[in-house]
């Protein structure tokens, strides 16, 4: 369980982590969204202490982190793959870090084997793909067994068989009853793990809601439309109230009615539909939709001023 | 791969009663991750070997010099070998801390970089998450490079005396660890190279950066004393006197075989550079509780 409550971090002028208050439950996967900059590794950096907040509070199962006699058993947290020595193995990395709880050697050779790091664990770390470095990251994580789990982004640099094990490891500590908090920029990948998301985007929290909720609040009714008679149906659909949108000389898209109304009018007007194809609103959408203000990095496609392109290029 | 993640010590939810008695940090596990630490990075246990080796050769060679020296001086008349005899013990007392300078230098660095690289590495984040009350984690850190100092202080300093006296023997110089001042010159070798690596590593945790922090340790200690002694000795009558203070000098008076009038002795010199490192300890164990890693 963590709590955050009215927690905010600002560095000088810019305000990082804006007086925000959530809850992480244990037993499920509660996903952590935002666009780069928002604020989540900040927050996550509270949470374990190694930022000091501002302002208000945040809590680790009663208590600041910082006040629990054996802090690695209580939470396990991955907040960047690279902190660590670069000349180090794995394995004394992990030896070292059990060493300060007295966690047994047993337990080290556990987590390199849970996490795969088996073949490269006696090698030095610099030499670690980004890959390696977050399997490495989990496994520092798990180490104390911890009944909340962390993890800053954890999916990053990871090949398709590491995310999917990330997948199923976020969700079978969760269904253990612990509590897991993860962060990330990328909805598809919450969509497939999270139960539960807190979306925060220029250090505030934006929605804080179970991820279908999310999805049904943002989405709107639309379906695909074929037919051999486009023009005819979009008057007879704007006559309706609903709107259009042609994108190919015979396929609308329709927004504001459902498959059925959409087939009646049809049916009304005596015009073929050969396809009608609900859609579904994406996770994605949804996300762009929540956080299209909250954006602080907004790209561009194309420089607008001179200025502007000068300083991106950098020379 | 997922099955194995779940497998240890399942826990259903809700029956999480807290970490079991005596499972958290305390002091001695944090030694002793530090002491992993020391021990695991490559180029730290070549550092330490080549501290040994110099300062040992040092002596070595130090002592062949004196040799030279003596028996050119005493050659020619049979009477100046007598009178020389008594001056020549109180130089060859010094003999076996001769690497010092050395040691510091090396030592110092050494004690910068072990801290200023979990900064640059990152690896301060996980210290600081496993201790997350900070001072024990620092402290942990000085205590067990201070010990690894002066064991190699005091150990290259004797080995460097018993290297020393079949070069001394020919000449009639070999001394005994029963010499005045020899035992007390022997462990202080130990105890200076202990406290600038203290003096050290607090730079480096104020600094956090490897490079910045050993230019400031190698001016502290190296260089500040010639500019006081050069420069600013001229513009005020209590600069020179002031210098006595200066860490380098309140080192030198540590190892000192005899003591000039006016000078520090021995214990006042321990307690001048010991005044360094505790403020220096203090400072950089404050600074680092409050700040953000």
């Amino acid at each position: 369980m963590i709590e955050a409550a009215e927690l905010s971090k600002r560095y000088g002028a810019k305000t990082a982590v804006d007086r925000i208050s959530f809850n992480v439950k244990p037993g499920r996967v509660t996903g952590f969204l935002g666009p780069n900059g928002a604020g989540k590794s900040t927050t996550m950096r509270m949470i374990v202490g190694l930022d000091n907040p501002s302002g208000g509070d945040v809590r680790v199962n009663g208590k600041h982190y910082a006040k629990h006699s054996a802090p690695l058993r209580e939470v396990g947290a991955l907040l960047d793959a690279k902190a660590v020595h670069t000349k180090r193995s794995a394995y004394n990395h992990l030896r070292a870090m059990a060493a300060t709880h007295g966690i047994p050697n047993s337990r080290v050779k556990e987590v390199i084997e849970m996490t795969g790091l088996g073949p490269v664990a006696k090698k030095r770390v610099g030499s670690f793909s980004l890959g390696m470095g977050q399997r490495l990251g989990i496994a520092c994580a798990l180490l104390g067994d911890p009944h909340t789990v962390i993890l800053d982004e954890p999916v990053n640099g990871l090949d398709p068989e590491g995310v999917q094990w990330v997948r199923h490891l976020a969700k079978g500590l969760a269904s253990e009853g612990r509590t897991v908090f993860l962060s990330s920029h990328l909805m598809s990948e919450m969509a497939l793990t999270a139960d539960h998301l807190i979306v925060i985007g220029r250090g505030r929290i934006i929605a804080d809601a179970p991820i279908s909720e999310i999805l049904d609040a943002q989405g709107q009714t639309r379906a695909r439309v074929r037919t051999d008679r486009p023009a005819e149906l979009v008057r007879a659909l704007a006559a309706d109230g609903v709107s259009t949108q042609q994108l190919e000389p015979e396929l609308l898209e329709v927004t504001g009615a459902n498959s059925r109304r959409i087939a009646e009018v049809a049916l009304d007007h005596q015009i073929l539909v050969y396809e009608l194809t609900p859609l579904q609103a994406s996770l994605e959408d949804a996300y762009m939709q929540l956080t299209s203000d909250e954006v602080e990095y907004h790209s561009h496609t194309l420089p607008e001023a001179p200025s502007g392109a000068d300083s991106k290029e950098g020379k | 791969m997922s099955h194995t993640a779940t497998a240890p010590a399942p826990e259903t939810a809700g029956s999480h009663r807290g970490p079991a008695k005596g499972s958290g940090v305390n002091f001695t596990r944090v030694l002793k991750s530090e002491w992993i630490k020391v021990t695991t990075v490559p180029s730290t246990v070549i550092m330490l070997s080549i501290t040994v080796v110099v300062m040992v050769g040092l002596a070595a060679l130090f002592a062949w010099q004196t040799t030279i020296l003596f028996d050119l001086q005493s050659d020619p008349e049979v009477a100046a070998q007598v009178q020389g005899a008594p001056d020549a013990t109180s130089i060859v007392s010094t003999i076996p801390g001769s690497g010092l300078i050395f040691g510091q230098l090396l030592m110092g660095s050494l004690a910068v970089v072990l801290i200023a690289s979990e900064w640059g590495t990152g690896m301060i984040r996980s210290t600081m998450v496993a201790v997350p009350k900070r001072i024990p984690a620092l402290l942990a850190k000085q205590l067990v490079f201070a010990v690894i100092a002066f064991i190699l202080g005091a150990g290259s300093a004797f080995v460097g005396y018993l290297v020393a006296q079949p070069i001394l023997a020919p000449s009639d110089l070999a001394f005994g660890l029963d010499t005045d001042g020899v035992l007390l010159h022997i462990i202080n070798t130990g105890s200076v190279l202990a406290l600038v690596a203290i003096i050290a590593m607090s730079i480096g945790t104020l600094l956090r950066n490897t490079a910045g922090g050993v230019v400031t340790t190698i001016g502290l200690l190296f260089v500040l004393p010639i500019l006081v002694a050069t420069l600013l000795a001229g513009i005020a009558d209590w600069i020179p006197d002031a210098a006595r203070f200066l860490p380098s000098s309140a080192g030198e008076q540590m190892v000192a075989i005899t003591i000039a009038e006016d000078a520090l002795n021995q214990w006042q010199g321990a307690l001048v550079l010991g005044g360094w490192a505790l403020v220096l300890l203090v400072i950089s164990v404050a600074v680092t509780k409050k700040r953000d890693v």
